[in-house]
């Protein structure tokens, strides 16, 4: 009797697995097939590739090489500005995230910043839109790389400071307290001691702001237009030019969706914790 | 650190705060006192001059039906999405957390959408959702089933949104969720077992009360996340679209920027859009916040 049950059981759980992954899988699998079928199999339901149509890389390649100097542009575009407003986060995160878990404040206790940066990432991105529209155009910098990498790298900001914070208090204190008896100063113990101690933490929480970075579009549909327009951005204005050719949307789609979801595979033991700014441990 | 001793006043961790507090500071709240400020103002883009006009942009919302009409359909969005996307979470969670073949290549496909640009996933509604030939809408004729207006009824479009939203952050829940059925001491479940406890009786006595602090983080993060959505209605919906079906608060209050570009009624919008969601926001974090300490 309990081996029958659990057979029954083991092949529920696997057909109820398999019907969630194939509804999560559905459209990413229709864009991958999309992308390789030809104008004429653009509306036939067929997903085999040799079986049911024909299958081709010439849209692949028109994007990428023949015609593809407007994807390319934003490709690069969307890598500068998530390295480089990564970069700022992250390392405004080390001071703020090593302040917090190694200093008692006192006015300001230590939960009441916490909490302070923990609320700016809810803050609704269109309430600050307007104003920030304002500044950037004011200030001549309207379609710059440097506009979107300021707002980017300021916004993603709590992901960084609260879950490196989290890193930095799983680290045994005596090693930076030895540090210091020898004499050596606290950005020294920071930067020669600490960091390298959670290196793969910053590297998931890099990686993480990265990708918001990479996916983020109103402050960057807002703020760019020609120079420094990102990969989504380029993408939402794919619809207008190019209407129903849905295969050179599937590429382009699948070129805005590779490199962060190929990056999160690396980080799958960080995610938890950092999508919920360290609240859930992994 | 930090002993007994008498410290200065400002030390270097002070300095290392203070640099990222002043940074978001500066980028973050002083653009929405800015905000806060022009919201007073009758500010049009291309008009010289404007003036201060005391509470006229906040009643005029008030008056607005289109206002009213983006509230109700924010909040049946977020109504229709969150639970739904609670409820599918767990449930995969509680499939996943069973022993089984492949699962870490089953969790890497449903990390996909989590990672996934929301505009992609727009434009991806656009080629399944395409009413004329798109994949669903040919499967549905293949069954002998009527062809859904997804993106053309007034109706349907509302939930097209939920549809997408529980596409994107389903997976969101089930992690956290499966991360929190991992904590759980395996002790408990062998005692269950062995006291002959059925499946469904270790869920509720044992899984789901164990998941209360994952279960007001996910809330609290998908409830204000999705009164935020944007992409999806702006995108897919061309513009909160058929008509002012898919109108939420984002983008309502973007239209008003910068389709009409009336900076100062926008910005008195987005004050009001920016209480209610601090509003429900101070309900959780009050819990959450020991989750910190």
């Amino acid at each position: 009797m309990p081996r029958r049950t659990s057979i029954l059981k083991t092949a529920a759980i696997y057909i109820g697995i398999l019907i969630f992954v194939a509804f999560f899988f559905f459209p990413i699998l229709w864009m991958i097939v999309t992308s390789i079928k030809l104008p004429r199999d653009m509306f036939s339901l067929g997903v085999l590739p040799f079986i049911q149509f024909e299958p081709t890389l010439k849209h692949w390649h028109s994007e990428l090489v023949t015609v593809g100097a407007e994807n390319r542009h934003a490709l690069i575009n969307s890598t500068i500005i998530g390295l480089s407003s990564a970069t700022i986060s992250t390392v405004l995160g080390i001071l703020a995230g090593y302040a917090l878990a190694r200093y008692e404040f006192k006015k300001w206790k230590n939960i009441d910043i916490i909490t302070w940066f923990l609320s700016l990432r809810f803050l609704p991105a269109i309430s600050v839109a307007i104003p920030f529209y304002i500044l950037v155009k004011t200030a001549g910098l309207l379609d710059t790389h440097i506009a979107v990498i300021i707002l980017h790298s300021a916004f993603f900001l709590p992901y960084s400071v609260l879950v490196l914070r989290d890193a930095f208090k799983s680290l045994p204190r005596e090693i930076e307290e030895a540090a210091m008896v020898d004499g050596a100063s606290p950005s020294t113990i920071l930067w020669r001691i600490a960091v390298p101690l959670i290196a793969p933490a910053i590297v998931a929480v890099f990686i993480l702001l990265f990708s918001f970075s990479w996916n983020e579009f109103l402050f960057a549909f807002l703020l760019t237009s020609k120079v420094a327009v990102t990969m989504p951005v380029h993408i939402a204005g794919s619809v207008t030019t190019i209407g129903v050719l849905f295969y050179t949307l599937s590429v382009r789609q699948l070129l805005a969706i590779i490199p962060p979801v190929i990056l999160a595979l690396f980080i799958q033991r960080y995610i938890v914790s950092g999508l919920t700014l360290g609240a859930i441990k992994g | 650190m930090g002993g007994r001793v008498v410290k200065p006043k400002f030390t270097v961790y002070h300095l290392f705060l203070a640099i990222p507090v002043l940074y978001a500071l500066s980028l973050v709240i002083f653009p929405l006192v800015y905000s806060a400020a022009i919201s007073f103002t009758n500010w049009k883009l291309g008009i010289p001059t404007y003036e201060f006009v005391g509470l006229r942009n906040y009643i005029d919302e008030f008056h607005d039906y289109r206002f009213w009409n983006s509230l109700r359909v924010t909040f049946l969005i977020t109504a229709g999405a969150v639970p739904v996307e609670i409820i599918l979470g767990l449930i995969i969670a509680v499939l996943m957390s069973h022993q089984i073949k492949l699962r870490g290549f089953f969790r890497s496909i449903l990390l996909i959408p989590l990672f996934t640009s929301p505009v992609a996933i727009a434009l991806m509604g656009e080629v399944v959702m395409y009413e004329a030939g798109g994949p669903i809408n040919g499967y549905l004729k293949l069954l002998g089933l009527q062809p859904i207006s997804w993106r053309s009824s007034a109706t349907m479009a509302p939930w097209t949104v939920v549809i997408w939203d529980v596409w994107e952050w389903t997976p969101f829940c089930f992690l956290i969720f499966l991360a929190g059925i991992q904590a759980i001491p395996r002790v408990y479940y062998e005692a269950a077992e062995i006291d002959g406890a059925s499946g469904f009786q270790i869920f509720k006595s044992i899984t789901l009360p164990m998941l209360k602090y994952p279960l007001i983080t996910v809330t609290m993060f998908r409830l204000v996340d999705t009164l935020k959505i944007f992409e999806i209605p702006f995108v897919l919906m061309a513009g909160g679209g058929p008509g002012i079906a898919t109108e939420v608060q984002s983008v309502y209050i973007y239209k008003a920027g910068f389709r009409g570009f009336q900076f100062g009624a926008a910005s008195a919008y987005s004050m009001v859009f920016l209480i209610i969601v601090m509003v429900i926001m101070m309900i959780f974090i009050r819990r959450v916040r020991s989750y910190y300490a």
